[in-house]
């Protein structure tokens, strides 16, 4: 189980400074959640730990080593977009053996490690569906699956429930917590709605235009928003519950 | 069914409006301009037939056949072989002039003179040069490949954007794939119908180029001559060859297009 420390990232978009020296630590097996309304930095954030967008300034680092200049294909982490971002043209047994093709297994391994997999998330018998007939929960799980099917030493998880209905989103959430449990890997996840996100993290991370202001467990939060800012966050946020 | 009826219903109801039916008159307007051409050239077979029927099977007609249809085919095999790397570079690279150089390779090729084309191979690759594949078969390929191979380009470059827009390639990166497996694995499956449709229309074009492969392959039967030059020389001297040739090219060109969207809507 590995650890992620992220050291003043900063990342700007023209004039808009979409990271502003954001520093975190996740500690191994941890399920943080960063919190925040849309366009505060979050998603910038995960795509900079993944590899695909590059910091102006600081640094990532996994286990204590600095993976800024590593490939995003070396890097072994498990992301998971807000969209699923299933592969269209693949069933969901070859969706989740890709990872597992791509970095050369036998083909027994890759199918022992599909099944189970496709066991973990409840998706039996729905191998030789295309994305295209599963419902959104389902293609969450398969989602899921295929980043953890490659063992990797992080889950990236971008508003994993957004594109779950109502009705199944329990369920949905449910699973996802206990899978990821169960796997014990470290996972950040960036979440808008703050009843997921007080549900599923054990830390949660409040962003609010480019910065972290605040990073603390759920009750901690509620019961001591650092500034008028993560109230106000939390009231405008929390009003629905 | 239910979503199909409902459309109809919709765009009857729709039929009714004033600006509907200007729409449709112009439409037809220019449907019947596209077709009369085709029309009136069955026309001029049927007035001749006897001639026509005759020149069907003509050494000539047989040979451009041949040289066509064979040239096309390459040409269309080599525009995707070498459509696929360069779009992958386009679109995965950034570099100064990027904007310039798709131009020179896309719409470009498209507006330059295929007779200019021609006389710069021939000067380029002529009997004054050291390579000297002026009026051989290859010659033939070099032209219609200029001509044609930018379709190819387009098409396949725009759906592998679409696809990098979408992020697939990053997921497919992120679970530990290379190059060799973001390009086999998820851009060409995803383009499968691009690029049969680049196919098709860079076939298309091949076999509708002529100034080009005129002036840099010259028409020598069995060995150059391509249909759209048997129609240039022959249309004064034996019409019948000509339309005979005509014929079949437009013959040919409808049969294989029909069957390259046929094969499309199947995948898809």
């Amino acid at each position: 189980m590995s650890e992620l420390r992220v050291e003043n990232l900063s990342k700007s978009y023209g004039k808009t400074k979409a990271l502003d020296r954001v520093s975190l630590t996740v500690n191994p097996s941890e399920f943080l959640v960063v919190m925040g309304p849309s366009g505060c930095g979050k998603t910038t954030l995960l795509l900079t730990i993944l590899g695909v967008l590059r910091a102006d300034e600081g640094h990532v680092y996994i286990d204590g080593e600095d993976i800024d200049d590593l490939r995003i294909s070396k890097r072994n982490l498990g992301y998971a977009p807000q969209d699923f971002g299933l592969f269209p043209h693949l069933i969901t047994y070859e969706n989740i053996a890709f990872g597992l093709r791509a970095k050369g297994f036998g083909l027994s391994e890759i199918d022992s490690k599909v099944k189970a997999k496709l066991s973990q998330v409840g998706l039996e018998g729905l191998e030789q569906r295309k994305p295209d007939e599963l419902s959104g929960g389902q293609k969450q799980r398969v989602a899921l699956a295929r980043a953890l099917a490659i063992d990797p030493c992080l889950l990236l998880l971008d508003e994993p429930l957004s594109n779950v209905d109502e009705v199944t989103k329990a369920d949905v959430k449910a699973n996802l917590k206990e899978t990821i449990k169960r796997t014990g890997v470290t996972t950040i996840c960036v979440m808008h709605d703050p009843e997921d996100a007080l549900e599923l993290g054990d830390r949660i991370a409040v962003m609010h235009t480019g910065r972290i202001i605040q990073c603390a467990a759920p009750k901690d939060l509620l019961e001591h928003p650092s500034s008028e800012i993560v109230q106000r966050l939390l009231h405008h946020l929390l009003k629905r519950i | 069914m239910t979503t199909r009826d409902e459309g109809n219903k919709s765009s009857n109801r729709r039929a009714l409006d004033k600006f509907n039916l200007g729409l449709r008159l112009m439409a037809g307007a220019f449907i019947l301009f596209m077709l009369t051409s085709l029309f009136y050239l069955y026309v001029a077979v049927g007035n001749s037939w006897n001639l026509v029927a005759n020149a069907l099977f003509d050494s000539r007609i047989l040979g451009a056949l041949w040289i066509s249809v064979s040239s096309a085919f390459i040409v269309g095999a080599l525009a995707i072989a070498v459509a696929i790397p360069t779009s992958y570079i386009l679109t995965y690279n950034e570099f100064r002039g990027k904007q310039l150089l798709e131009t020179l390779l896309i719409e470009f090729p498209q507006t330059f003179p295929p007779a200019t084309v021609g006389l710069v191979y021939l000067l380029m690759l002529g009997p004054g040069s050291p390579i000297n594949i002026a009026y051989t078969y290859p010659a033939v390929l070099i032209a219609k490949l200029y001509v044609s191979a930018p379709f190819a380009l387009s098409f396949i470059l725009r759906r592998f954007r679409e696809i990098h827009k979408s992020g697939l390639d990053v997921i497919a990166e992120s679970l530990g794939g290379e190059t060799r497996q973001i390009l086999l694995w998820v851009l060409l499956p995803l383009s499968s119908i691009d690029i049969l449709g680049g196919f098709s229309l860079t076939w298309a074009r091949a076999m509708g180029e002529v100034a080009a492969t005129l002036i840099f392959a010259g028409a020598i039967s069995w060995k150059t001559e391509i249909f759209p030059a048997v129609v240039y020389l022959t249309s004064q001297s034996a019409p019948e060859v000509a339309l005979a040739a005509s014929l079949i090219a437009a013959m040919l060109s409808i049969v294989a297009l029909m069957f390259f969207k046929w094969v499309a809507g199947r995948r898809r």
